[in-house]
């Protein structure tokens, strides 16, 4: 072993060693919350946590268990319960406190039918086989939603949403967010989003009133040959890319006007008997209306 | 001067007293005392209101339960005016920021500039033709918004808007600089919007799809703004 390979050797083990030191030292501040409360009925449980992951699933239990890891000191969590309402706060202690340190992760456990309200600016937000109103706030945290039910409230910033199996009614809407809705049960969705980008695959109930919007990006629905819908399609300068057989005047309403809009492209019509509405609209985006493989 | 009328005077005197109780005060040891504590307590209540203290949102949470199962308050449909509630104060409970007052003004503007917008077209009811004076005379320039594409309003606003984004933004404390650049990257995003819409507006005055793209835009940054108040109330308490 020469000179030049034993020093690269203690450089490389003082470097190991360093990294250990720092990864127990973050270890040691990391800091664990644990808590239970009994509930009957439906429970309301609201998460206030500007930086972290916040997990929600259902358990068969009467009682909201909550996990909560914190990433350094400076930061606490607090919570309340009132009756069956539950307060989940993430608070820095010190005004010096970090992004980092303020970060705390969180896994909540909630009885089936619970009524959530969850504010996250920044970290993923998932909810699990929840069944019950939901509300969302986020500035840049995504959403993702999976076998749920209920009233869905998002408002995001820049944050996207994905909602699998979804089923109720739906308000969502971002400025630069992405928004999914896959193999969705609602009769109700309105979703608007500035620059990003909205996908709709699913079936249109009967009697559903579906209104997505932009402003760029593309809107993209997907429809199988058994779908009902009356579709009002524009974009004022962009693109309107249409695979389904609609015909004309089914419901015998007027096409709207777009004066002086020699640009835009728009498609009305009826497929099949026209049993749900679906509105889709862009200002210079692209609207596709596919046919679903 | 009785001491009942005294306090009846202290009651609603918000500044130096009136001479006669002044007089009174001074002769009547217990309502000297009343008005020490009094003034005690008001002095109190300005520093903290100076601090911005307000008490943590579990409190309001609290409170709402108790009033809730004492049937004093009940659960009801969020109409348009607690709607504008939640998208000037953000968080149901949570208390505006005095220091940002003038934030909450132009959101409340633009608020009533947008329900301006939706409100029923009344054509007739806003001709030239109508006599000056009566109550159509009071709604005509909320409706004249409608009929009319204000630009020097939309322009205010926007400005308005972008003093008070550019305020809020800098009262972020340094540990929310990711999320500081988060609202500005949105920001940009929409103050785009706007310049792409404002172009086609000019190019088609008419057109009232383009307007309503628009005004749309112009809503996006409202509750941009909102959003940001919001995030700026997350204080170490």
């Amino acid at each position: 072993m020469n000179a030049r390979t034993i020093s690269a050797n203690s450089v490389f083990a003082g470097a190991a060693m360093a990294a250990l030191m720092l990864a127990t030292s973050a270890g040691a501040q990391t800091r664990r919350t644990e808590k239970h409360f009994a509930v009957e009925g439906k429970p309301v449980v609201t998460v206030q946590n500007p930086n972290g992951r916040i997990q929600v699933k259902a358990w068969d239990k009467h009682e909201v268990m909550v996990l909560g890891q914190s990433a350094g000191a400076g930061v606490a969590v607090d919570t309340e319960q009132a009756g069956n309402r539950i307060e989940i706060v993430t608070r820095p202690t010190d005004s010096n406190v970090t992004t980092g340190d303020l970060r705390t992760d969180y896994e909540i456990s909630v009885p089936t039918e619970t009524e959530l309200q969850v504010r996250s600016d920044r970290g993923n937000v998932t909810v699990d086989s929840v069944h019950g109103d939901m509300s969302f706030d986020s500035v840049a945290a995504d959403v993702a939603l999976q076998d749920v039910e209920g009233y869905l409230v998002i408002k995001t910033i820049g944050g996207s949403l994905v909602c699998t199996r979804c089923a109720g009614r739906l308000d969502a809407n971002s400025i630069s967010g992405n928004f999914q809705l896959v193999q969705p049960v609602m009769d109700n969705v309105r979703v608007q989003t500035s620059s990003g980008n909205i996908l709709f695959d699913g079936s249109f109930l009967s009697r559903g009133i579906y209104v997505l919007k932009n402003y760029s990006g593309t809107i993209e629905v997907r429809f199988s040959s058994n779908d009902s819908f009356d579709v009002n399609a524009s974009s004022l300068f962009g693109n309107v890319i249409n695979q389904a057989p609609v015909v004309p005047d089914r419901h015998k309403m007027r096409a709207p006007k777009y004066p002086n809009s020699a640009m835009a492209q728009s498609l009305f019509g009826s497929m099949n008997e026209g049993h749900a509405k679906v509105e889709l609209s862009s200002f210079n985006g692209t609207i596709k209306i596919l046919k679903r493989d | 001067m009785q001491c009942a009328q005294f306090e009846q005077i202290l009651e609603q005197a918000d500044g130096p007293l009136p001479a006669e109780a002044d007089g009174h005060v001074q002769t009547c040891p217990t309502c000297g005392l009343i008005y020490e504590d009094l003034a005690a307590i008001r002095a109190a209540c300005r520093e903290l209101s100076a601090e911005e203290v307000s008490p943590p949102s579990r409190v309001w949470t609290s409170l709402r339960v108790q009033l809730e199962s004492e049937g004093l308050i009940h659960e009801v449909n969020r109409g348009w005016l607690s709607q504008l509630q939640l998208l000037v104060v953000g968080t149901p409970g949570a208390v505006p920021r005095i220091g940002f007052a003038g934030a909450y003004l132009s959101l409340l503007l633009i608020a009533a500039f947008l329900l301006g917008l939706r409100m029923p077209p009344q054509v007739g009811a806003f001709t030239g033709d109508q006599p000056a004076g009566g109550v159509l005379a009071q709604v005509r320039p909320a409706a004249s918004l409608v009929s009319e594409f204000p630009v020097a309003v939309v322009a205010n606003l926007n400005q308005t808007l972008n003093g008070d984004l550019e305020r809020v933004l800098a009262s972020f404390p340094e540990r929310d600089s990711s999320l500081t650049t988060s609202l500005q990257q949105n920001l940009g995003i929409v103050d785009n919007l706007i310049a792409v819409c404002e172009k086609s507006m000019r190019e088609q005055p008419d057109n009232p799809v383009v307007r309503q793209y628009l005004y749309g835009a112009y809503q996006q940054k409202a509750v941009l703004l909102a959003t940001a108040i919001d995030r700026s109330t997350l204080e170490v308490r």
